[in-house]
């Protein structure tokens, strides 16, 4: 296939009427966990790092190490320009009456400097987004590793426009297939496989479970991409609108043979819905790249119903984005329904 | 053994017999891919009292990672179908898959596509396995996925692991692909 940015380029191409969000694990999207924990004000400042070397060493806050022990305090008045924790009320010994010096153990730390303790909520676990990381802050000080990439993607601003203009161009691809399918009666999806090095389009698929109850693109499309590397084990060519590129690989000398590729190994795939359980974790064996989807499905393993993507106890993780083209995507559809009642209305 | 309930009430199911005798032909189907050096997955599929597809792995041959015993026992199942002009649907809907070791992730939702209504298996698949150690997709709630079936698990499970252990340990160590990985 010819590389088609050129076409692209000042023609009708609004990829400002999109935006690609990550789709994130759910640790990453979860609400902040806070957890209980005894707090005191340190009346007298110079006694600090005394109070909390000792409390480090009777009180480590093993599990919490993103929280940071002293807070300083904002409101003026307060009296106390810091305030330390102590321990967390699940590891605080058996008292009557909460005071400072039931907490301490006598011969651990001298409570010289500290007031009496209050409860305080702090986050259970370090945040993984700066979402996470601002909301954790309100509650307690909370030190953060930030994935800059995450950041970036979850404000909608990590792909830069000519990296958007090909993603438009890809899932316009995938767009067209999922149409020629739907023309001849299949589902109206569409997917398309992408060497993201070379910018090139290796398959091109679109639902064919008319014929076969498990053909759905993306499977064709896996199946498309083993034909352009020398496998395969079904023939699509007599659906047009399914196609892959053979001669993409045939120049590589055998001795590199390490740079051969292997199922989907890096490559992207754009499929205008979210794929189901079977596609996505066909997608896990093949070991692919990234996702795009444009809408989600009811029944999507990578967002949806599950997060196949980020799955601890799989031996393969990968990127997905949503929203490609997502308004053209979900249109699919409805424009397909409007088409039948048009029909519908002639032949009545 | 457990059995495990799933969906609706269904009357089709096997019998102890039927395990024992089916689950005997997906063990040599194992044993004898063991000692071809492939993986030792055996699995068929039985309407009736016939056998319509069996398979084995071909994901190296055919560069296609999705290629697992099941799906080409599936494919096996279709053409049966085909060449003897039967409904596919009302065939899988009265079809039992006996293997060796547990569905993987994609095989249980492709199982649920087909609406197949009992799987008999070996040993737990802990690195892909579908009907719940890794996800539970045989039984999960999926409305535009198929129907839910019934799992019939541990049939001489420790068995079908020692074949994967087995087989895991032959694999070459310097073999140039060591990520491919088969179940």
């Amino acid at each position: 296939m010819e590389p088609q940015t050129k076409r692209w380029k000042g023609s009708v191409c609004d990829t400002d009427s999109w935006v690609a969000y990550p789709v994130l694990s759910d640790e990453q999207s979860q609400d902040v966990e806070l957890i209980e924990a005894f707090a005191a004000p340190i009346v007298n400042k110079k006694e600090t790092s005394r109070l909390v070397r000792e409390l480090n060493s009777v009180y480590p806050l093993n599990n919490l190490q993103h929280v940071k022990r002293v807070r300083a305090v904002k409101e003026k008045g307060s009296g106390h320009p810091l305030e330390v924790l102590v321990c967390l009320v699940s590891e605080a010994p058996d008292m009557k009456v909460v005071s400072i010096d039931s907490l301490l153990p006598s011969d651990g730390v001298r409570s010289d400097g500290l007031g009496e303790p209050f409860v305080v909520r702090v986050p259970a676990r370090p945040p993984l987004t700066r979402p996470q990381f601002e909301l954790a802050s309100k509650h307690w000080p909370t030190s953060f590793h930030e994935d800059k990439q995450v950041t970036v993607a979850l404000r909608g601003e990590l792909f830069s426009p000519p990296q958007k203009a090909r993603m438009h161009m890809y899932m316009m691809s995938a767009l067209t297939a999922a149409k020629a399918g739907k023309e001849l009666g299949m589902e109206a999806v569409g997917a398309v496989m992408v060497h993201p090095v070379m910018e090139r389009i290796i398959a091109v698929g679109h639902d064919c479970r008319g014929d076969h109850p498990l053909h759905h693109a993306v499977m064709v499309c896996i199946d498309l991409v083993a034909r352009s590397q020398g496998g395969g084990c079904y023939s699509f060519d007599r659906y047009p609108a399914c196609t892959f590129t053979s001669d993409t690989f045939q120049k590589v000398p055998d001795a590199e043979a390490s740079s051969q590729p292997y199922i989907c190994t890096g490559y992207d795939l754009y499929v205008t819905r979210e794929p189901c359980v079977m596609c996505a974790m066909a997608l896990v064996h093949s070991r692919i790249g990234r996702v795009f989807y444009g809408t989600a499905s009811v029944d999507g393993a990578l967002g949806t119903k599950y997060k196949i993507h980020t799955q601890k106890d799989l031996n393969h993780r990968f990127e997905v984005y949503k929203g490609v083209l997502g308004k053209q995507c979900e249109d699919l559809n409805n424009v397909d329904d409007h088409v039948k009642t048009e029909h519908l209305k002639k032949s009545r | 053994m457990g059995t495990e309930e799933a969906g609706e009430a269904e009357s089709f199911y096997p019998s102890e017999e039927e395990i024992e005798k089916w689950m005997d032909s997906a063990f040599d189907m194992a044993k004898d891919a063991l000692e071809n050096g492939e993986v030792p997955v055996g699995c068929l599929m039985v309407y009736g009292d016939e056998v319509v597809g069996k398979g084995r792995n071909e994901v190296n041959e055919t560069k296609n990672a999705t290629r697992h015993a099941e799906m080409v026992a599936l494919d096996q199942l279709l053409d049966w179908c085909r060449s003897r002009n039967l409904d596919t649907r009302s065939v899988c809907e009265r079809t039992a898959l006996y293997v060796t070791v547990e569905p993987c992730i994609m095989c249980a939702a492709a199982l649920r596509l087909i609406r197949l209504p009992v799987v008999v298996y070996g040993c737990r698949n802990e690195r892909f396995g579908g009907c719940g150690s890794v996800l539970d997709v045989s039984s999960a709630n999926l409305p535009q996925t198929g129907t839910t079936f019934k799992c019939v698990s541990g049939h001489r499970a420790d068995e079908a692991v020692e074949m994967l252990k087995t087989f895991y340990k032959q694999e070459n160590p310097n073999a140039p692909k060591p990520k491919t990985r088969k179940d």
